[in-house]
C-alpha cells in the first residue's frame, strides 16, 4: 500500500465519519433542534431550554432501559431505528455544503438524496407496524398516508430547477445556479411547495399527524425506549438539517464561491433560516386532520409543483441557446 | 464517580420527562399539574416535557389516594416505563390517602402500591410546590446529595418531601 492510497482512504473516512460528516451533522442537527425549540418558546413567550437540552435527552435516552413489547417483531423493531439513521446520514454526504465541488457527486445523486430521505418514513412504518401495538400501527398507517402526499409536490418542486439545470446531480445544480443566480428566481414557487412538503415529511405541526400526541399517544414511536429511541430523535433531528441543506443547495445558490470560513458561515445561515422557517409554521399553526393534509397536498401543493415544472420547461425553451455555457 | 456515569447523571438531572397519571384524584391536583406545564411556570426550563407514553417518560407524577379500580392499571403503567423511574406522589391523598385514609374502596397513597422517590403535600399541590419537589427528587439522583441514614424520611411518616 503507497501512502496516497491511505491517505485517501483516511480522508474518505474524516470526510464521512466527523467533517462534514457524522459528528459534524449530529453536532448541527442538536444545536438546529435548540434553536427550533427556543424560537417555539420565544414565540409562545416563554424562557425555553438551555442550549444544550438536545443532547442532554440524547444522553439520557441512551443510557435508558431498552424495552422490547412481548408481541413486537424483535429484528424489525431493533433495524428501524438503524436504518433510519444511517439513510438519513448518507443522504448527507451528495448535499454540497458551502462549494459545489463536493468529495462525492456522481450523475443522479439527487434522485438518491431523495430516495434515502424517504427510507426514514418507511422504516418509521415498519418499526411502527412492527411493535403491534395500536398506537403504533394507526401511527405507522398514517405515516404511509402522508408519504404518499407530500412527495408527489417535492419531487415535481425539485425536477423543474433540475430540468432547468440540465443534470440529476445536486452538486451541478448548485455550480449552475450558482453562475447564473438570476434563474433561481424562476424555482420561488417549488421553494415555497417544498417548506409544505418538507413540514409534512418531518411529520411537524400542522402535518404531526402520524405522531398527534393528543390522539394516538406517540404514533409509530409509541413502544419505543432507550437507545432506540434516541435513535428516532436524532433521525428526525439529521433529517431536519438534510431537508434544509437540500433546499439551500437547490434553491438557495447564494455564497457557494466564498472562501472557506465566509461560505460556511453563510451555509449555517441559510440552513438555520430554513430551520426558523420551520419552527414559525409549527408555532403559528394547529394539526391538521389526514384528509385536510391529502386535500392540500394534491389539490394545491401537487398543481403547484407542476406549474414549477412548466415554468422551468418554458424558460429552457425560450433561453438563449448556450446558456448552460 | 467515573466520567460516563457523571455524564449520565447530568444528562438524567437536566431531561425529566414526565408523565402524568390520575390515580383517583378529585383533579384539583391534574389541573394544578397542568398548570405547572403552561408557559407561565415554564417547565421546559428544566428540560422538563409531558410525554403521552410510559415507555418515553422517566418521571410518573401521580395525584390521587389510587383506588382499587386504579391500582392495577397504575402499576402496568408502572411496569411499561424503563428503568431508571422515579414516582411522585403529588397531593396529600397521593402522599398518605388524605381525607380518604382507611376508607373502604383505596389503598391510602401510592406508596402502598409503588416506591416513591418524592413526596409533594398540598390540597391541592401548587404548580410552585410540584416544581420544587421535582427539583428536589433530581437533586437527590446524585449520591452526594443523598440523606444520611439518620436524617433519612421516616417510612410511617409520608409527608415528608424526600
Amino acid at each position: 500500500m503507497d501512502a496516497q492510497f491511505v491517505y485517501q482512504n483516511l480522508y474518505d473516512l474524516f470526510y464521512m465519519l466527523v467533517f462534514p460528516g457524522l459528528l459534524f451533522l449530529i453536532a448541527f442537527a442538536l444545536f438546529a433542534e435548540y434553536v427550533d425549540r427556543k424560537l417555539h418558546a420565544r414565540l409562545q413567550h416563554r424562557v425555553g431550554p438551555p442550549w444544550f437540552q438536545p443532547l442532554a435527552d440524547v444522553i439520557k435516552l441512551a443510557a435508558k432501559e431498552e424495552m422490547t413489547p412481548r408481541l413486537a417483531d424483535r429484528r424489525m423493531f431493533l433495524m428501524a431505528p438503524l436504518v433510519a439513521l444511517a439513510a438519513t446520514a448518507t443522504a448527507f454526504l451528495y448535499i454540497p455544503t458551502w462549494k459545489s465541488d463536493i468529495r462525492y457527486h456522481f450523475e443522479g445523486d439527487l434522485i438518491l438524496v431523495l430516495y434515502m430521505l424517504t427510507v426514514p418514513t418507511v422504516t418509521f412504518f415498519l418499526g411502527g407496524w412492527y411493535s403491534r401495538s395500536v398506537y403504533s400501527m394507526i401511527g405507522a398507517a398514517r405515516a404511509v398516508m402522508q408519504l404518499f402526499a407530500y412527495e408527489v409536490p417535492l419531487f415535481l418542486c425539485i425536477l423543474g430547477p433540475a430540468l432547468l439545470a440540465n443534470t440529476w446531480s445536486i452538486s451541478k445544480m448548485a455550480a449552475f445556479y450558482q453562475v447564473h443566480p438570476a434563474f433561481a428566481a424562476l424555482n420561488i414557487l417549488g421553494l415555497g411547495v417544498c417548506l409544505v412538503a418538507l413540514l409534512g415529511k418531518l411529520e411537524r405541526v400542522p402535518f404531526d399527524i402520524p405522531e398527534a400526541e393528543t390522539e394516538i399517544v406517540a404514533g409509530s414511536f409509541t413502544e419505543y425506549s432507550g437507545r432506540l429511541l434516541a435513535m428516532l430523535r436524532l433521525t428526525i433531528d439529521l433529517e431536519t438539517i438534510v431537508g434544509a441543506a437540500l433546499i439551500a443547495a437547490v434553491f438557495l445558490p447564494f455564497g457557494l464561491g466564498l472562501p472557506a470560513a465566509a461560505g460556511f458561515a453563510v451555509y449555517l445561515v441559510k440552513l438555520l433560516a430554513v430551520v426558523c422557517v420551520l419552527t414559525v409554521m409549527r408555532s403559528i399553526m394547529a394539526r391538521l386532520r389526514i384528509d385536510q393534509m391529502i386535500n392540500l397536498c394534491w389539490k394545491v401543493a401537487a398543481p403547484l409543483g407542476v406549474a414549477q415544472v412548466l415554468i422551468d420547461l418554458v424558460a429552457k425553451g425560450y433561453l438563449p441557446r448556450g446558456y448552460l455555457q | 464517580m467515573s466520567l460516563v456515569k457523571r455524564v449520565v447523571l447530568w444528562a438524567r438531572q437536566k431531561s425529566p420527562w414526565v408523565l402524568h397519571f390520575n390515580t383517583g384524584a378529585c383533579n384539583a391536583c391534574d389541573i394544578e399539574i397542568i398548570a405547572a406545564l403552561t408557559p407561565r411556570y415554564d417547565l421546559e426550563r428544566f428540560g422538563v416535557q409531558l410525554k403521552g407514553t410510559p415507555r418515553h417518560a422517566d418521571v410518573l407524577l401521580c395525584s390521587g389516594p389510587v383506588t382499587h379500580q386504579i391500582k392495577d392499571r397504575l402499576v402496568r403503567i408502572y411496569e411499561q416505563m424503563a428503568e431508571p423511574k422515579f414516582v411522585v406522589a403529588i397531593g396529600t391523598c397521593a402522599c398518605s390517602g388524605g381525607v380518604f385514609q382507611g376508607c373502604y374502596n383505596v389503598e391510602s397513597g401510592i406508596d402502598q402500591v409503588l416506591p416513591v422517590a418524592a413526596y409533594i403535600p398540598g390540597c391541592p399541590a401548587s404548580p410552585a410546590a410540584i416544581l420544587d419537589g421535582v427539583v428536589k427528587l433530581l437533586a437527590s439522583l446524585d449520591p452526594a446529595n443523598a440523606p444520611k441514614a439518620e436524617e433519612a424520611p421516616k417510612a410511617e411518616d409520608p409527608a415528608v418531601p424526600a
